[in-house]
């Protein structure tokens, strides 16, 4: 009798642990991610460096998988059957003429913010300071600097890499299901209210105040009234262990596409900077 | 009994388990850029020698075969390559009622793919192979990746580039506000010599209707003669350097393979012959 009562105070007294440790560790992991909406006191402000979720600095090169034949070879003048272009997008893309820009200084077009990332080629990403990730690449030697923390100053002149705004973004969400499609609800029934999740695991980074140039090679237009928006990724390949960085660019334009423009780029870690190959913009060739 | 009174506690855990998952249910509209809709476009792709030697002696008949007119399209395959919207539901256990994974239908053929997040392990090496395959899942952070295996030997493009049923898919489904991203990283000994990186976007659509897609085959010998699979002999195909002439690409660059995909190889390019253009105005054929 007495070693069954003893052996159930102690299953109960170690189901008990395990619950608490449970639901106690469920609060720690929520305090990450939500504290300052809980009242608590708000943590140390890191640098924008130093919350850094993922590591996206390095060398990196580009591999070339989808749209080969926009990318590694110069498309011919007028080929875009996936671009929403309006008349109006049409009526510029119409009017391409690499010489031209050539001639007027103008080769750069097809660097810019918007399509550089697409231009096969190596890039290297590193902090210029605690708030500020710089982007080189090495076709069209084109520099891009991400700025953390401030809204882009409306005096600045538009420029080919524009002006970009980062953030360290997760999704979001008030959280009505208790994952079986129903409302969360308190041992008494009563419903939880939902809550706002933050889990930062991703780079976002918007860019504006762009000088007008081409979302391809050839001639495809964007406007000084475009956006471009990008989600940065980084993660492990399974099979071969290299790492991957892929970049989603949504590029927004009211007045050259009907809707916005998706594309994506994807690029392999390099150990160091072996094949960098700095080469001038051209407006006659792929890189 | 008296040690079951922190029952009620447990009932909290599935909400706190629930914070740790994006919310990528719901219905998405496509918005994807299809390579490869030519013979000969094997572009961007890490083919081997075995697999080009199939995809060549692939003809576009095949589709009239019987057996073929109603095959679904691999999910990984069918996200691109095809109208597809795309659907994403919570998996339950019939008898608990308990999410036990996500479940995806696409639109064009109607593949469906369950994606077990319950922690179960993959079949033995010997159980069926699907068109969907077997898929088991977990989140990182706010992506949902998951690896699928037990794949029937399918397509990588509509033209006949083969991916065998030794191949595993990684997936990598992400949230990017009212965007969703989906990675794939297809590994295929047999036909590729490093993986295969591709990636689409969806846009957040809660009032997409994707409509039943009805399909009936045409009785045997009814379009292509009873008895014959239509096919190129090795060195036969005599469609095959059509798109390279088409678009001024190398021959050999228009077939593939790993080093195809990187920036040096536009420098490689240079040096190769290339046949005279057939045409520069292929955009007109629309497509």
């Amino acid at each position: 009798m007495f070693y069954r009562t003893m052996k159930a105070r102690a299953s109960g007294i170690f189901l008990l642990v395990a619950t608490l440790l449970l639901l106690f560790s469920g609060q720690l992991a929520a305090q990450d991610f939500g504290a300052g909406q809980r009242g608590n006191a708000p943590p140390t402000p890191k640098t924008p460096r130093e919350a850094a979720p993922k590591d996206f600095t390095g060398y990196w090169v580009s591999v070339v998988t989808e749209r080969w034949r926009y990318r590694m070879v110069m498309p011919d003048k007028n080929d875009f059957p996936f671009v929403p272009l309006n008349p109006e997008g049409r009526k510029v893309a119409d009017s391409w003429d690499p010489a031209k820009d050539q001639a007027s200084g103008n080769e750069c077009k097809s660097y810019a913010a918007p399509v550089i990332m697409q231009v096969p080629g190596r890039v290297h990403i590193y902090w210029q300071d605690d708030s500020t990730l710089r982007v080189d690449t090495d076709s069209g030697t084109q520099t891009r600097l991400f700025h953390f923390g401030s809204a882009a100053p409306q005096t600045d002149p538009a420029t080919w890499q524009g002006y970009s705004v980062a953030s360290w973004q997760g999704d979001e969400r008030v959280d009505t299901r208790d994952g079986q499609g129903g409302p969360i609800q308190d041992p008494t029934g009563k419903l939880i209210p939902g809550r706002t999740m933050h889990q930062a695991d991703y780079l976002k980074v918007v860019t504006t105040h762009l000088r007008p140039g081409y979302v391809q090679k050839n001639g495809i237009p964007y406007s000084a009234n475009a956006m471009l928006e990008e989600d940065f990724d980084t993660f492990a390949d399974p099979y071969t262990n290299n790492t991957w960085l892929t970049v989603t660019a949504v590029v927004t334009d009211p007045q050259y596409l009907i809707e916005p423009l998706f594309m994506h780029s994807h690029f392999k870690k390099l150990p160091d900077n072996s094949g960098w190959d700095p080469t001038p913009c051209r407006a006659n060739e792929p890189r | 009994m008296k040690a079951l009174w922190f029952l009620p506690l447990l009932l909290l855990l599935p909400s706190r388990l629930a914070w740790a998952q994006a919310d990528i249910l719901g219905e998405w509209s496509p918005r994807v850029y299809n390579d490869g809709v030519d013979i000969g476009d094997y572009t961007g792709i890490p083919l081997n020698d075995a697999g080009r030697l199939r995809a060549e002696s692939w003809h576009p008949d095949q589709i009239d075969l019987p057996e073929n007119m109603c095959r679904p399209h691999p999910i990984d395959i069918g996200l691109r390559v095809s109208v597809s919207q795309l659907r994403i539901t919570p998996e339950l256990d019939p008898e608990t009622k308990q999410q036990i994974g996500y479940h995806l239908l696409v639109s064009w053929q109607e593949p469906e793919q369950v994606i077990y997040t319950d922690g179960r392990p993959h079949p033995s090496a010997n159980a069926p192979h699907k068109w969907s395959g077997f898929s088991t899942g977990h989140w990182e952070g706010n992506t949902l990746v998951y690896t699928t295996d037990h794949l029937k030997e399918a397509y990588l493009t509509r033209t006949g580039v083969p991916r065998s049923s030794k191949s595993t898919v990684t997936t990598r489904i992400h949230r990017y506000g009212n965007y969703l991203n989906v990675t794939f990283i297809i590994n295929d000994p047999a036909y590729l010599t490093e993986p295969y990186i591709r990636e689409y976007s969806w846009v957040y659509n809660p009032d997409q209707v994707i409509p039943p897609f009805p399909c009936e085959m045409t009785p045997d010998g009814t379009i292509i003669p009873a008895g014959t699979v239509p096919n190129y002999l090795p060195g036969k195909n005599d469609v095959l350097f059509d798109f390279a002439n088409e678009y001024g690409i190398p021959h050999e660059a228009a077939l593939g393979g790993a080093e195809t995909t990187y920036p040096e190889y536009i420098k490689k390019m240079k040096t190769m012959k290339i046949a005279p253009r057939t045409t520069t105005t292929h955009y007109k054929r629309g497509g």
